[in-house]
């Protein structure tokens, strides 16, 4: 057996004054963001039941951090946030009166699907909205979704909206049942157009229906695409689904947010999951999404409330990534100043009063706790990048000093 | 705006043939040809970058986004199962998954149980018996010179990519069974095909046009 005792477990890490004073920074950005779009911030248990991730078999288990209690009870840590804001909206608010605008800032626990290098602890801010089926509820989310990567400074973003009604209401229209439709929505989302195409042909599928077929992987654009598929699809349920994608654009468009979209009909994650708009934000040096979102109407009826939602999770994580690859500076975390005496009666007295009184002129200010001369704290500040030191002979001789970079 | 775009190759035969067909298709290779030990090799002016990789660090480099576009062999991508755009089929580098053994086990094999296993593939293997098959096997995974395993007892039959079968027979083994047709396939990061976009669909054009247009000439698929 080895011992582990100067390591952290796989996937998780030590977080830094520099980054941690950061992420706090934009931690406060988006709870500033979420509050004024009327979205009220809970936080669930970091620990759940089993069973609840469980029941409604959208999480496969092998991703989930097992524990159990002295009962012998499987609990599961934290694996997102829309789950268990689900179970909160169907238990604790059972009688709430819909909509539920609801949000969090929360780390989330995940066995990666393939491990290695991703972080298995992530922070993830994300908000749910209950109760309502619209479209406008569907665009306000998105819309949140780019306001927030805009407030934490991520501006070049893309966000790709797809329609996961729209690929259920072709396999209906062709008459392929679901465990087939499964593997098709698999290579679609893979954009593997050989393996579509096989399977077009083993289905038998007529040539214009293949044809419509292969364009989904191919084509993403905006109103372009939706015009595309609308010319050849009947079905009803797909014709709602490109209605639904064409006037969350209108919508995005008065938010002023047109440059940020596009269409993508191909991306087809987890079709037992969303019944829906689906929608996932890309920036700049990172090779996974930030903003992952859509709607999933059925999530909270496993919870025994009949209840539509939308919502989003963007990963801080990941942002703060994106940020400093794209040559964000994080500042460095620093005092302001850094305060002495000497050895004089009353100075310590005279030291901790001016330290308070910088401190409430907001100012972050290091008294030295160690009996330092001058030249000492001088050195000290310059290690340590402080601006101002500050050094009490006596009642009458104080000196001041810049710290010289 | 051009992006640069970052191309992970599979060190050897298959990187040759995909830098040959991208000079085809008209992009500037030479960094790439430059005979050095160096692991990128960047072409600032043509807006290229070539990572070499082990075969089966590829898919790796572009799901993590090191690298927006990779070629790599269908294989690789079974058994590595990343999230990732796998949008062409390059045809070269064709060969088949196979299920392999003892040519007196043909059509027999359902009728063993608990089989041993060996490989080089561990998850195809797994996904082929438990997932397609629905049967319990048990998988050994070794490194190389996979044929050994059925010849000295340690498993019933191997599951391995099988070329022109020659290895095979000098050892008296045959294919049992085919799991999967394999050949290179074009991969592409799935943030880069959005972000990068503007540069990385008009490659994938070019080299689909290429290929169509030496299938059209009868050519063969470019020797090395």
């Amino acid at each position: 057996m080895g011992n582990y005792r100067f390591h952290t477990p796989d996937g998780v890490s030590d977080m830094l004054p520099e980054e941690c004073r950061t992420k706090r920074a934009l931690e406060q950005k988006l709870r500033k963001l979420f509050a004024a779009g009327g979205y009220s911030e809970v936080e669930t248990p970091g620990i759940e039941f089993f069973d609840v991730y469980a029941s409604g078999n959208f999480v496969s288990q092998e991703n989930l951090y097992k524990l159990s209690d002295q009962d012998g009870r499987i609990l599961s840590l934290r694996y997102d946030g829309t789950i268990p804001v689900a179970r909160l909206a169907a238990t604790v608010f059972r009688d709430a009166p819909p909509p539920l605008r609801l949000s969090y800032i929360e780390n989330m626990y995940r066995f990666s699907e393939s491990g290695g290098g991703r972080q298995r602890e992530f922070c993830q801010a994300g908000v749910e909205l209950l109760g309502l089926s619209s479209t406008q509820a569907d665009a306000e989310v998105i819309a949140l979704a780019i306001s927030s990567a805009l407030k934490i400074g991520i501006t070049d973003l893309q966000i790709s909206i797809g329609q996961s009604e729209f690929f259920k209401g072709l396999m209906e229209e062709w008459d392929i049942p679901t465990e087939d439709a499964e593997e098709i929505s698999r290579h679609i989302d893979q954009k593997d157009t050989v393996a579509l195409e096989k399977a077009a042909d083993r289905y038998g599928l007529s040539a214009s229906a293949k044809e419509t077929l292969m364009l989904i992987p191919a084509l993403f654009g905006t109103y372009d695409t939706l015009d595309a598929f609308a010319e050849r699809v009947t079905n009803q349920r797909a014709k709602a689904a490109l209605q639904n994608v064409r006037e969350i654009l209108d919508i995005l468009d008065d938010y002023g947010y047109t440059k940020y979209v596009s269409v993508d009909l191909g991306m087809l994650r987890s079709l037992d999951y969303y019944t829906g708009m689906i929608f996932k934000g890309f920036t700049y040096e990172v090779g996974f999404p930030i903003i992952s979102g859509g709607r999933y109407d059925k999530v909270v009826s496993v919870f025994g409330r009949d209840l539509a939602a939308v919502g989003f999770s963007l990963s801080l994580n990941l942002c703060m990534t994106a940020l400093r690859r794209q040559g964000r500076e994080f500042l460095p975390m620093a005092a302001d100043a850094v305060l002495g005496y000497s050895s004089e009666p009353g100075m310590r007295k005279l030291a901790l009063a001016m330290a308070e009184d910088l401190r409430k002129a907001g100012q972050s200010v290091l008294v030295d706790c160690e009996g330092m001369d001058e030249e000492q704290l001088s050195s000290f500040a310059e290690e340590r990048n402080i601006d101002q030191v500050i050094f009490l002979h006596d009642s009458q001789n104080c000196c001041e000093g810049e710290n010289v970079k | 705006m051009t992006d640069m775009i970052t191309i992970a190759l599979s060190k050897g035969r298959l990187a040759e043939q995909a830098i040959d067909l991208l000079e085809a298709a008209g992009y500037d290779c030479s960094a790439a040809r430059e005979k050095s030990r160096r692991l990128i090799l960047e072409d600032e002016k043509a807006g290229l970058r070539f990572i070499m990789a082990k075969p089966a660090d590829v898919p790796t480099y572009v799901e993590y986004g090191c690298a927006d576009i990779g070629v790599v062999g269908k294989d690789t991508l079974l058994e590595e199962g990343r999230q990732l755009y796998e949008v062409i089929d390059l045809g070269f580098g064709a060969c088949r998954m196979c299920v392999c053994g003892p040519a007196a086990l043909k059509g027999k094999l359902d009728q063993i149980p608990n089989k041993r296993v060996a490989s080089k593939y561990p998850h195809i293997t797994r996904s082929y018996f438990e997932g397609t098959k629905r049967e319990s096997v048990e998988i050994i995974k070794l490194n190389g010179s996979v044929e050994l395993a059925p010849l000295i007892g340690l498993a019933e039959v191997i599951v391995d990519i099988v070329e022109s079968g020659r290895t095979l027979r000098e050892n008296g083994l045959d294919v049992l069974e085919v799991i999967a047709d394999i050949s290179a396939r074009v991969i592409v990061n799935r943030v880069s095909m959005k972000m990068k976009a503007q540069s990385i669909m008009p490659m994938l054009d070019a080299i689909r046009a290429q290929l169509a247009k030496q299938k059209e000439q009868g050519e063969e698929v470019p020797s090395v």
